[in-house]
């Protein structure tokens, strides 16, 4: 891939951006409910109070305007004040951010490593019983409501066993003297040395992204199952198998390396929709991220704050999209971008 | 796949201990997180939990609604709209400086004054202050605060307001406010991590807080932690296992699951929040008096705090609630009796009935359809529409403008106990909070009288007054006042829920 295409992918996110603002600006501004009225809620007011506060807020001007304003905004990477926070919106979306990432990562992470080798053996033990439970529980693990199967292993793991925590990252004890190299504490805790942190944070992180990753886990095993059977019957692996090779070569090397080209578009999608499974899993984990901060902006109007994590969701999905391109071109070097 | 899970699961479980509780940390399973640390920029109730902790205010309230002087010593009352608060000596900021009467008039200055926050920015909480109009310094220990018309409710409203120190916002800015708390209450900020925590320690200077409530001095624990806990049956699976030590908002559901444990139980508390079926007063049907008072008849409130409240919620027959201050206790009761209501709509014209439309929230939606059942029951055909909450509150809440629709089953809160606040915006004619549409110059009358009145005994016969005529008028069908339900662990010592959902841990002890 040469250094023009990947400019002109890069260029090709302006329009899809600007698309993306116009609808959320237009969706938040169409849905009824009034930012001032929710924030007086039952108190009282004089009409020259709630005048100050809509001005303080922006609000007094027309639609318009403010959207060229935001637009002005945005592209200097200016998103405005959170109405609620009354601090910057990046600010507040910048430090939620680590902890959707990392989540978002572990999750996929365990999603990965027990989605392929399943799939894999589901396939080349097709209609056994191990491929039969492995097919109902990949159906399970996409149909499972997530804030269920989450509160199920609260249930389980906090409140019967008592071994792992309910909320948060990470105790506050344990994670004095942690420096944030990097804001993700699974590594900040091993880069500081700290194995007790870690591992408090291991406890932390656990639940939550073995929730988030179930649907997509049963969703990549089943793509990885599928492509694996359609590989096993192509012409080279007869070949190979003719060659003498052996099985494990076979499939490790030969086949799975064609099959996996499925799994990794359906695994770049599925990330960006994990980012929207967070939504959830946070609330239900009481999990300091992103997903939680738009749901509570979503319910109290924060227009600024939904504007600019719509955006952001928006980079990240195009981004992912991206990056499966660019791996499809190293596992299949016959498609050229 | 499962399998694998139970694997990784298994060798998570063996790696990681058990979070250890240290002794002395207090942990608050909570709805949500602070917006904000500055007492002075926010709109939002739980946010005024979480800083009231650091911050404290001129005046304050104990969990029985009483008010008293806290960083005052004492308040007179000159003149109908003047106020002298004497402020205490010897109190100190987290950084050891001492709060003067300047640190006093620069806060409430910063709430009232347009632009007061700086660059040109007002504080949300100005009409929180009413009418408000100077805050003086008369000597070095007496704060005047000046109305520009008469508003009695002055001190209910004060403990809404938390005293910052002058030097560190000039310091820190406002947009510092927002994240470095530092006031003169009983715990200082140690860490707020953002969506999940904050994290409080002792001030061990504290100068013990309001005189009027028992056992001053520094707080009992060292360490307070509010910890964000959004869904309700994590927070409950985190106090039952331990992880934290009280829960707010705990669902009535699972009130026997905490009181079965060994380890945690309920308290509960009269909230200060009154429900009622808002009827269309402009709207053909329910203009007559006596349809209102069919519907009324209709519902059997009993039995829907019992079955579905989980009996957590006292019954009403006027907006207020059994604990705030002018109740009328001798209101008539309109008793469940769908004969009598078939008896009124027959009266009223609608021999076979009426069919209406019954707005809610989705939150509501089993309340709303076990009412709906039992209007229908009585001849008032009720379908139920659930609606999204601010759709709802602009299709009802038109402060005058013609209004859409039948029936709507909402709330408004009261965290003063106090009638003026909710009283005035519920019945006042085209007042904010009149979903009904009611318009009464009699009722307007009364509540104007009670607002404007100083004598507080007459003030307490002028709203019990309002409450009997409203009560006869049926704007509304009162509903009740649910309980506040916490769940909290028996480790936890001398600490009891407040009506207004304020969770003040400075007395709190634990085992």
């Amino acid at each position: 891939m040469t250094l023009t295409k990947l400019l002109e992918r890069l260029l090709q996110l302006v329009p899809v951006l600007l698309g993306v603002s116009v609808i959320v600006f237009v969706m938040m501004a169409l849905t009824p409910g009034d930012p001032v009225q929710i924030m007086i809620g039952d108190q009282i007011v004089t009409p020259e109070q709630e005048a100050q506060m809509r001005r303080d807020l922006g609000l007094d001007r027309p639609v318009i305007e403010r959207f060229f304003v935001f637009l002005g905004n945005a592209i200097q990477f200016d998103f405005g004040q959170s109405f609620y926070h009354r601090r910057p919106v990046g600010e507040v979306i910048l430090e939620r951010l680590p902890a959707t990432i990392e989540l978002t990562l572990v999750a996929m992470l365990i999603a990965l490593a027990t989605a392929i080798p399943l799939g894999v053996l589901a396939a080349v033990r097709k209609n056994s019983i191990f491929d039969r439970i492995a097919t109902v529980g990949g159906l399970l693990g996409v149909s499972l409501p997530g804030f269920w199967f989450g509160i199920l292993l609260l249930v389980l793991f906090a409140v019967q066993l008592n071994v792992l925590p309910v909320a948060g990252r990470i105790n506050y004890g344990i994670s004095q003297g942690i420096t944030p190299y990097t804001h993700f504490l699974l590594i900040d805790t091993l880069l500081s040395g700290r194995i007790d942190a870690f591992r408090n944070a291991l406890a932390h992180i656990i639940l939550p992204a073995v929730t988030l990753g179930l649907p997509m886990t049963a969703i990549l095993m089943r793509v990885t199952r599928s492509a694996m059977l359609e590989v096993l019957r192509a012409d080279y692996i007869t070949f190979a198998q003719a060659k003498g090779l052996s099985r494990h070569r076979i499939l490790w090397r030969h086949a799975l390396k064609n099959a996996l080209i499925p799994t990794v578009s359906v695994a770049a999608i599925q990330t960006g929709s994990l980012l929207g499974g967070n939504m959830i899993i946070e609330t239900v984990f009481g999990w300091p991220g992103l997903g939680r901060l738009v749901v509570e902006s979503i319910f109290v109007r924060n227009y600024p704050l939904v504007q600019a994590a719509v955006l952001f969701y928006a980079v990240i999905y195009v981004m992912l999209n991206f990056f499966a391109d660019i791996l499809y071109t190293i596992l299949n070097p016959r498609v050229k971008m | 796949m499962r399998i694998f899970h139970r694997t990784l699961v298994a060798s998570a479980v063996a790696l990681c201990a058990a979070p250890a509780v240290q002794a002395q940390e207090l942990i608050v399973g909570f709805t949500r997180d602070a917006d904000t640390l500055d007492p002075a920029n926010h709109r939002n109730r739980a946010t005024e939990t979480i800083i009231r902790n650091i911050y404290d205010g001129i005046l304050t309230r104990s969990s029985d609604m009483q008010i008293h002087p806290e960083i005052a010593e004492s308040y007179t009352q000159v003149s109908p709209t003047v106020y002298d608060f004497a402020i205490r000596s010897g109190i100190t900021f987290h950084d050891g400086s001492t709060l003067t009467v300047d640190d006093v008039k620069f806060t409430l200055d910063r709430v009232v004054l347009e632009g007061g926050m700086g660059d040109g920015q007002s504080s949300p909480r100005a009409s929180l202050m009413g009418p408000v109009e100077s805050v003086e310094i008369i000597d070095d220990a007496i704060i005047r605060i000046t109305l520009s018309e008469p508003w009695p409710l002055l001190p209910a409203m004060l403990p809404h307001q938390q005293i910052v120190s002058r030097a560190h916002v000039e310091a820190v800015g406002s947009d510092g406010m927002a994240t470095q708390a530092m006031g003169a209450g009983p715990f200082r900020l140690a860490e707020w991590r953002r969506g999940d925590s904050v994290i409080l320690e002792r001030f061990n200077e504290y100068y013990g807080g309001a005189t009027g409530i028992p056992e001053a001095g520094p707080a009992c624990v060292e360490r307070v932690i509010f910890q964000a806990i959004p869904e309700s049956a994590s927070r409950v699976a985190a106090l039952l296992s331990g992880n934290v030590h009280i829960i707010a908002e705990l669902p009535p559901h699972s009130m026997n699951q905490v009181n079965n444990s060994p380890n945690a139980q309920v308290m509960t508390v009269n909230g200060t929040r009154s429900f009622f079926l808002a009827m269309n007063n402009q709207g053909e049907i329910f203009d007559d008096v006596r349809v209102r008072q069919a519907v009324a008849h209709a519902i059997d409130r009993d039995l829907i705090i019992d079955r579905i409240l989980g009996g957590t919620a006292t019954k009403i027959d006027g907006i207020l609630s059994p604990d705030a201050f002018g109740k009328n206790f001798d209101l008539p009761s309109y008793d469940y009796d769908p004969e009598r209501s078939r008896e009124l709509l027959a009266e009223a014209g609608y021999p076979d009935g009426i069919s209406i439309t019954l707005d809610t929230e989705g939150a509501m939606r089993d309340t709303a359809e076990a009412l709906a059942s039992l209007l229908t029951n009585a001849g008032i055909n009720t379908r139920v529409q659930v609606g999204e909450g601010t759709l709802l509150t602009q299709k009802w809440r038109t402060q005058g403008s013609e209004k859409e629709g039948d029936m709507y089953l909402s709330s408004w809160g009261n965290s003063t106990l106090d009638p003026y606040d909710i009283f005035v915006p519920t019945h006042r004619t085209d007042d904010r909070g009149n979903s009904a549409g009611y318009a009464n110059p009699e009722l307007d009358a009364l509540l104007d009288e009670a607002g404007m009145e100083l004598d507080r005994e007459r003030r307490g016969e002028l709203y019990q007054q309002a409450e009997a005529l409203a009560n006869a008028e049926v704007p509304y069908v009162y509903l009740w006042v649910p309980q506040d339900i916490y769940g909290v662990s028996t480790r936890v010592s001398n600490w009891s829920p407040s009506p207004d959902s304020r969770i003040n841990l400075h007395r709190a002890c634990l085992d």
